[in-house]
């Protein structure tokens, strides 16, 4: 591990860049943008989960006072889109396929009368045999979600790395479960909307409360048959993203068909039941059936998988997710043999996509209970366990993952001191348990064609000050201020004297956007490296300045002096002045841009994702009421190696919000579903923790250094969100012997199985 | 139709002609013009719409404007006075308290009720009164923080914004000036 240096802006507990504005209620948000002569859109949904349009009239709602357009499929060029697979319309083409889709959609001078506009249009529906469950979905003679789509199957795999039969004929113990994992909505306070623009010229001007902005002009531009640069996308403030931002959804693209048609801007901001239904695309349902084999001395010697994975009507991001759910932890413990097989399937429900953990949490669900299982079977404490099978620096995967910084067995150490584990495990009181989970995760996927990289600009102003420009997404996580901090770093100003520009894709740098937990990695290196390049302009005219070489010089706290000799100095905003100022004056502008040393998977899914992995490991200590089924968590604990941490306020949030939703996934959070109808689809029935649902919680990082990362940094947002539900079911094990399988663990399930028990 | 309704927003009085089946939280954000009172869940269950009138909190996705006529209506825009934040806000920011904001503006009108009405509650007070105000990004632990640092006197005596000693002068426009100047 190269040690870490010692840092002038990196690792200070700095000023959130865009705080006074949020806590001024100041920050424009997409709802709170208003267009002159804007119009509200409403959206006519599909009230059944599979059905056909034998007709729609929309003449009674056109005739409506007030109304300005009302748009069907007919006025779209029926071109169907998405991120990896084509396969959803704008509007709904001779058919709907999940309650909530989007028919019909009517632009009118105020909400009141386009709600009663949508009222007013007919649909004569065919209601078709519809299916919901995946697995039913695969079997000959189901109903079919799309024509083409034999058996419903979206996508299948089926790869297999050494010789998993033999690992299992040669293992001591071989252990073997199915589990369930649930959906999960994003639940971002602020909903999914947009408000878009239709120019004279053609030109789209879109505000969009997206994370990543240029694969969602990508997506509409697809989506409405024009070019790029047609289109326009200005971020607004973003309340809150978690995936269910990235554009896989059809508000934005409803917008810009209305503006077309009425020659007038159109906002449409989601209802929150609307954002339920069919807005942002929740964390793919998966089967899961795991064998893992291991020899007695606690060797994992070879994994078999299987994943059914519901894609929901139409495909998202399901494809890569279901991917790394298949893949992605062998990453995390050191084996050879393994055999991943997985389906991704249609069915008449809401399509499934992008949330924090991308197909980590549910596979974590299954197969970090699968290696609990295993310890106790095999009598080995659960944190040995660990210890044995972890990934080491220099660790390849049998998958082509190429692990550099690897601190797992340092958090490995940290979580088990932090929670006085070995104490806590000899002196177990009734009811009372622990457990422990480790995880993996990328800092940005190749896999949007073979670029993971990242561009920035950065430019000083007169006063010393830089702006930088760049296309990435801040969607809440806070790298506006990483970025800020990289780049006053590097050219060695205050922090305070640098400001972030918000994505435009006129005018910022082309980015990919926030997934992947790959902005403080991939564009910090950007910011790092467009910084570099404008400081040499700096010291190219501040050579003159102080009559001397540019490679002698040095740059801190805002001020630029000859190395050795920093009693004599200059100030930024000097140098920028006399650049500007004079004749030929030039603008001090400089880009950078980094694209990750990763590689893309070949059609084996074989190839190095990432160009670094973030490890984790959490561990709980919780009490479970026999007599009721409540689980109360005790003490919860959990260790990070995120490389160097550049922003520890945001780190620290990053840390405690990952475990907020880990908890809602585990214990609370479930849509019920009932023929494809949502039957809770609003915050009073489905329940997202509060502040007293959070349990004494104790963090830390691991002394880590990611040497391809901007100051030893790389990626840390959904690793503290993938192993939760595994660590609370691993404890409750622990603490009164039963197993839940299903997400998520109710007080009623776990009453069932304790009545189940054998021997109790 | 539309009724006469007068609102003391923040200090400053709005007379106003609205349907009856107004909400206050699209008054507020609509007629008025202030945005930062939020709309979340739209039932009263997450408190990003949070107000206080009259001294209450209360949810205004759930309160019909009329219903406020000539009371005092204090939303987040009302709190920061001559750009100086309240303490709340300003801990928000040292401490952490919020990550993407949206429901910032809520937490905040939620604590400062707490606070008006009982300046040093426990923190299983803070706790349980803060539980009806959601948030999906910090896990709630730097909003107790925030909060507790308020009711501790926690909070720095002498707080600005990204503001430190400005190391690079600012000069004057004048740029028939010398500006390569040492020191």
């Amino acid at each position: 591990m190269a040690k870490a240096q010692k840092f002038a802006v990196v690792g200070q507990r700095v000023h959130r860049v865009e705080g006074f504005d949020k806590v001024c209620g100041e920050a424009k948000y997409i709802a709170d943008i208003y267009l002159p002569g804007m119009l509200v859109g409403k959206i006519l949904r599909s009230p059944y989960p599979h059905a056909r349009i034998l007709r729609i009239d929309t003449s009674r709602a056109v005739r409506l006072p007030g109304v300005r357009a009302v748009v069907t499929a007919e006025d779209t060029i029926k071109r169907p889109w998405g991120a990896f697979f084509a396969d959803q319309y704008i509007l709904s083409l001779h058919k709907a396929r999940y309650v909530g889709e989007e028919v019909a959609a009517v632009a009118a001078i105020d909400s009141d009368t386009a709600e009663e506009a949508i009222d007013l249009i007919d649909v004569e529906w065919e209601p078709l045999a519809a299916v919901f469950d995946a697995e039913a979905a695969m079997q000959q003679g189901a109903p079919l979600v799309h024509e083409d789509k034999e058996r419903n199957i979206a996508m299948t795999m089926d790869i297999e790395r050494g010789d998993v039969e033999r690992a299992f004929a040669e293992s001591d113990v071989v252990i073997e479960d199915t589990y369930q994992s649930m959906p999960q909505w994003h639940c971002a306070i602020e909903t999914i909307g947009s408000v878009a623009e239709y120019g004279p010229n053609g030109k789209y001007t879109i505000y969009m409360n997206t994370q990543t902005l240029f694969n969602a002009r990508y997506r509409i531009a697809t989506a409405l048959g024009v070019r790029e640069s047609d289109i326009r996308i200005v971020q607004s403030a973003v309340g809150g993203g978690f995936g269910g931002k990235s554009c896989d959804d059809n508000n934005a693209l409803v917008a810009a068909v209305l503006a077309r048609k009425a020659k007038k801007p159109v906002k449409i901001i989601n209802t929150r039941e609307e954002e339920f239904l069919a807005g942002s695309r929740p964390r793919v349902f998966m089967k899961i059936n795991v064998r893992l084999g291991f020899m007695k001395d606690g060797r994992i010697r070879g994994k078999h998988i299987r994943v059914i994975a519901d894609n929901g009507a139409y495909s998202a991001k399901a494809p890569a997710i279901t991917g790394v759910a298949a893949m992605r932890h062998d990453t995390c413990y050191k084996y050879t043999d393994v055999k991943t097989q997985a389906y991704l399937v249609y069915t008449n429900k809401i399509p499934t996509g992008a949330f924090r953990g991308f197909g980590n949490p549910s596979a974590e669900w299954a197969v970090e209970q699968a290696i609990d299982k295993g310890a106790h079977e095999l009598g080995i404490d659960p944190v040995e366990l660990a210890r044995i099978n972890a990934a080491e620096p220099g660790y390849v995967s049998p998958h082509g993952n190429r692990v550099q910084s690897c601190e797992l067995k340092q958090c490995i150490d940290l979580a088990a001191k932090m929670m006085d584990w070995p104490k806590k495990r000899t002196e177990k009181k009734p009811n009372t348990g622990l457990g422990l989970a480790c995880t993996v995760h990328v800092s940005g996927k190749r896999h949007f064609g073979d670029y993971d990289g990242s561009s920035a600009t950065i430019k000083i102003n007169e006063d010393g000050k830089a702006l930088i420009l760049s296309g990435e997404g801040e969607c809440g996580q806070g790298v506006f201020t990483v970025m800020c901090q990289i780049a006053a770093e590097e050219l060695g100003i205050p922090v305070e004297d640098v400001e972030v520009s918000r994505a435009d894709t006129d005018l910022t740098t082309f980015c990919l956007g926030a997934f992947a937990s790959r902005l403080t990695y991939i564009s910090g290196n950007a910011v790092k490296n467009a910084a570099t390049n404008v400081k040499q302009q700096l010291f190219d005219q501040a050579a003159e300045m102080l009559e001397a070489n540019p490679e002698d010089l040095v740059s801190r706290d805002g001020r630029i002096s000859v190395r050795g000799a920093e009693g004599k100095s200059i100030t930024v905003a000097d140098v920028a002045r006399a650049r500007l100022f004079r004749h030929n004056g030039a603008p001090i502008v400089g880009s950078g841009s980094f694209d990750a040393d990763s590689v893309l998977p070949d059609n084996t899914r074989f190839g190095n994702e990432s160009g670094a992995y973030n490890y984790g490991v959490q561990a709980a200590h919780l009490e479970v009421d026999p007599e009721t089924g409540q689980v109360k968590i005790l003490k919860y604990i959990i260790a990070s190696d995120c490389g160097t941490v550049i922003y520890p306020i945001g780190a620290e949030g990053q840390v405690e919000g990952g475990l907020s939703q880990g908890i809602g996934y585990a214990l609370t959070e479930g849509l019920q579903f009932d023929e494809g109808r949502p039957l809770n689809p609003n915050f009073s029935d489905y329940r997202i923790p509060s502040m007293r649902d959070m349990p004494p919680l104790q963090y830390a990082f691991a002394e880590s250094y990611e040497p391809t990362g901007p100051f030893g940094a790389k990626g840390l947002g959904e690793l503290n969100m993938d192993p939760t539900a595994a660590v609370i079911s691993n404890a409750i094990f622990d603490a009164v012997g039963v197993r839940i399988k299903d997400l998520p663990i109710t007080p009623e399930k776990i009453l069932k199985a304790l009545r189940e028990k054998p021997n109790r | 139709m539309k009724k006469p309704v007068t609102l003391r927003v923040n200090g400053e009085e709005h007379e106003l002609q609205i349907e009856p089946n107004r909400l206050l939280l699209q008054t507020l954000r609509e007629d008025v013009g202030l945005t930062g009172t939020k709309e979340g869940c739209s039932i009263g269950v997450c408190g990003a719409c949070s107000v206080i009138v009259d001294g209450r909190l209360v949810s205004s996705c759930l309160t019909l404007a009329l219903a406020c006529n000539g009371k005092e209506i204090t939303t987040i825009e009302g709190l920061a006075t001559d750009g100086k934040l309240h303490p709340l806000q300003q801990a928000f920011i040292e401490f952490g308290g919020f990550q993407c904001g949206i429901c910032t503006p809520g937490q905040i009108m939620a604590a400062k009720a707490l606070l008006d009405e009982n300046p040093k509650p426990t923190e299983e007070e803070v706790k349980e009164w803060m539980s009806g105000n959601l948030c999906r990004c910090t896990g709630y632990y730097k909003i107790l923080e925030s909060v507790m640092a308020v009711v501790d006197n926690k909070i720095s005596p002498d707080f600005q914004f990204r503001k430190k000693e400005q190391q690079a002068k600012i000069q004057s426009l004048d740029v028939y000036k010398s500006v390569a100047k040492t020191d």
